[in-house]
């Protein structure tokens, strides 16, 4: 028997794939539940479970952003009023509401899995009439896709603010991520973009359930939150502190920033966007701390007297107030190489793997482990010799 | 990116490789070939890199369709000799169904299922079909198979393809504020997305005609 003969004999005894070819869903729905996600991020869908999922990007969008989940509402009915959101109550522009059902949702989900156009699922939705009701739909479109149809993809909910401990709890037996997203930096400032929402009761304590719920056994990627930048006029610093309540005592994952854009129709409609620059320089100053693990008090040193972060690399900021003299890359430790800009801590790592067995001489050598040497170049000292120039010390 | 410390199974897959540089390579250690700026070695991690971006991209790109209910298979011509690598994760993915994925003059068909892997190299993707939907009837009719499973012929069921899904969702995720064509571009190399028979286009819905007109042979076989 050929192989593909025997693939085939083979295959006829598994057990047959009961979703057909075509699924039945509105087009108007997909893309009005859909819309109300475009603002949430999609980010990695590395999960460590004992069988690692792998992260992986399967398009993008043309603003640049990743789409690797099927990421949507379960409906976008909403009893809140947040200011900057197109399905608040108090949005004067009305959209068509629409909802999925948990067998629909698990559908669409698995075929385009099984298509390879998504990893996973990633669910979050208005809170309806009632907010409880909308999770209890949401965890059974859960429980379909892993018990019913055997689901092994990543899966991404997102806690409703003011959720129960029992749902929070059944959520996170089921998904790999949950997270509640905090919007604001305090309770001032949610004060001022959603009346309806309170800060300590339906958010900061939500999150302390799923930080005392979480075990070995459940949620292997973790709780994440994610905040709207500028919407309430809050400083960076403002935004950092809070950040580093959230990794300190709430233990999640990651932080995303969205910088707020307003809707037609909102309540801050008229409202100015902030820049996306600003954004980015807040992950540039988040990934300094989770990643590069610099120090809270070095951090502070890269916002302004107004406590923002200017529009430049923030660790080039920190480098000049703290490099006060070149770094030897044959001698420093790592902790300076990493506050070197243009060395990220993998090459930081080649750098003391290699001078253990040969001296670093030429920039040449340090291009090919990864640094960006143009860079790096004003503030390293190579075989004695050093690259300094005035622009390193202008603005 | 790094070099695995199994890197010469990629350097094997590359479009240049050959034995001999396969036994240069093996004197070296992955940490060697990371660290070292000599220019073979860094040729070398070049090349290592190159098979592991496209196996990367390909696994992300490829797009599968359900052919009756125990096939899934796609396009793929891929520039290095990936077809079976990737064929394999496909059917690692999806166990119990068989991945099949070529072109016009090859295919690599993969089985995953109670621990084992099977894997069958063909001729072009149609061929290899047309023998699969033979051996799936006659496997099918010998065992009675499922008699609630589709037919393998029952392609023209009401509702939509799941592309069409697709195309309505990915259409809904973009925000025109952060238009940003250069990350869009350097994140969906065009190179990658034609071997794996893909061009995202946002609003396909409404491209002019123009705008087919260079995008090249798609999913045609």
């Amino acid at each position: 028997m050929a192989t593909l003969e025997k693939i085939a004999h083979l295959a006829a005894d598994c057990v047959f794939d009961s979703l057909g070819p075509k699924i039945n869903v509105n087009l108007d729905k997909l893309f009005s539940l859909g819309e109300g996600t475009r603002h949430d991020v999609c980010a990695s869908t590395y999960s460590p479970r004992d069988s690692p999922l792998p992260g992986i990007c399967h398009a993008f969008t043309q603003d640049g952003r990743c789409v690797s989940l099927f990421k949507t509402l379960y409906t976008n009915h909403c009893s809140h009023q947040c200011n900057y959101c197109i399905n608040a109550t108090n949005c004067s522009r009305r959209v068509q509401t629409f909802s999925y059902t948990p067998d629909e949702l698990a559908r669409i989900t698995l075929s385009l899995y099984r298509s390879n156009y998504i990893e996973g699922l990633f669910l979050s939705s208005g809170a309806g009439r009632d907010e409880e009701l909308i999770m209890e739909r949401m965890i059974e479109t859960l429980e379909r896709l892993r018990k019913q149809y055997n689901f092994p993809g990543y899966i991404h909910l997102k806690i409703l603010p003011g959720s129960s401990q029992a749902h929070i709890q059944q959520a996170m037996e089921l998904a790999d991520r949950v997270s509640i997203n905090l919007e604001a930096s305090s309770a001032a400032h949610m004060n001022e973009i959603c009346a309806t929402k309170s800060y300590e009761n339906d958010i900061l304590q939500r999150q302390r359930y799923i930080r005392d719920l979480r075990t070995d056994d459940n949620l292997p990627a973790g709780q994440t939150t994610q905040l709207v930048v500028g919407a309430a006029g809050e400083s960076d610093q403002e935004i950092f502190k809070r950040i580093l309540y959230e990794y300190k005592d709430i233990g999640v994952k990651r932080a995303y920033y969205s910088a707020f854009s307003p809707q037609k129709g909102t309540a801050f409609e008229s409202k100015k966007g902030q820049p996306l620059w600003r954004e980015h320089r807040l992950y540039q100053m988040d990934w300094l701390y989770r990643v590069y693990h610099f120090p809270a008090g070095d951090i502070k040193m890269a916002f302004d007297e107004d406590g923002f972060l200017s529009d430049s690399d923030p660790k080039l900021a920190i480098a000049r107030e703290l490099l006060d003299s070149p770094v030897d890359p044959n001698v420093a430790p790592y902790r300076e190489l990493i506050r070197v800009p243009g060395i990220g801590p993998r090459s930081a790592k080649r750098i003391a793997a290699l001078r253990k067995t040969k001296k670093i001489r030429a920039k040449r050598e340090l291009e090919a482990l990864g640094v960006v040497i143009k860079r790096a170049a004003p503030f390293l000292k190579i075989n004695g010799w050093r690259d300094t120039t005035l622009e390193m010390w202008s603005g | 990116m790094r070099v695995p410390d199994d890197y010469c199974r990629y350097l094997a897959m590359h479009e240049k490789s050959s034995d001999r540089l396969i036994g240069r390579a093996e004197g070296l250690k992955a940490l060697d070939l990371e660290l070292s700026a000599d220019p073979e070695a860094v040729r070398l991690k070049k090349m290592v890199y190159a098979v592991m971006g496209e196996v990367h991209r390909l696994k992300a790109f490829i797009r599968l369709n359900p052919l009756g209910g125990r096939v899934l298979w796609g396009y793929m011509k891929p520039r290095h000799r990936i077809g079976e690598h990737i064929s394999e994760h496909f059917a690692r993915r999806n166990p119990g169904t068989i991945i099949v994925l070529g072109n016009g003059t090859e295919s690599w068909t993969a089985f995953f299922w109670q621990g084992r892997i099977l894997r069958d190299r063909g001729a072009g993707l149609n061929e290899t079909l047309d023998r699969l939907r033979t051996a799936l009837k006659i496997s099918e009719k010998e065992k009675k198979a499922d008699p609630e499973g589709i037919d393998i012929d029952d392609l023209d069921a009401n509702g939509l393809d799941v592309d069409d899904v697709w195309q309505t969702y990915y259409d809904s995720q973009y925000c025109p504020e952060r238009m940003n064509l250069q990350a869009f571009r350097q994140r969906m190399p065009s190179r990658d997305q034609q071997s794996a028979g893909l061009r995202l286009v946002q609003k396909k819905k409404e491209m002019t005609l123009a705008d087919f007109a260079d995008q090249g042979s798609g999913k045609t076989l």
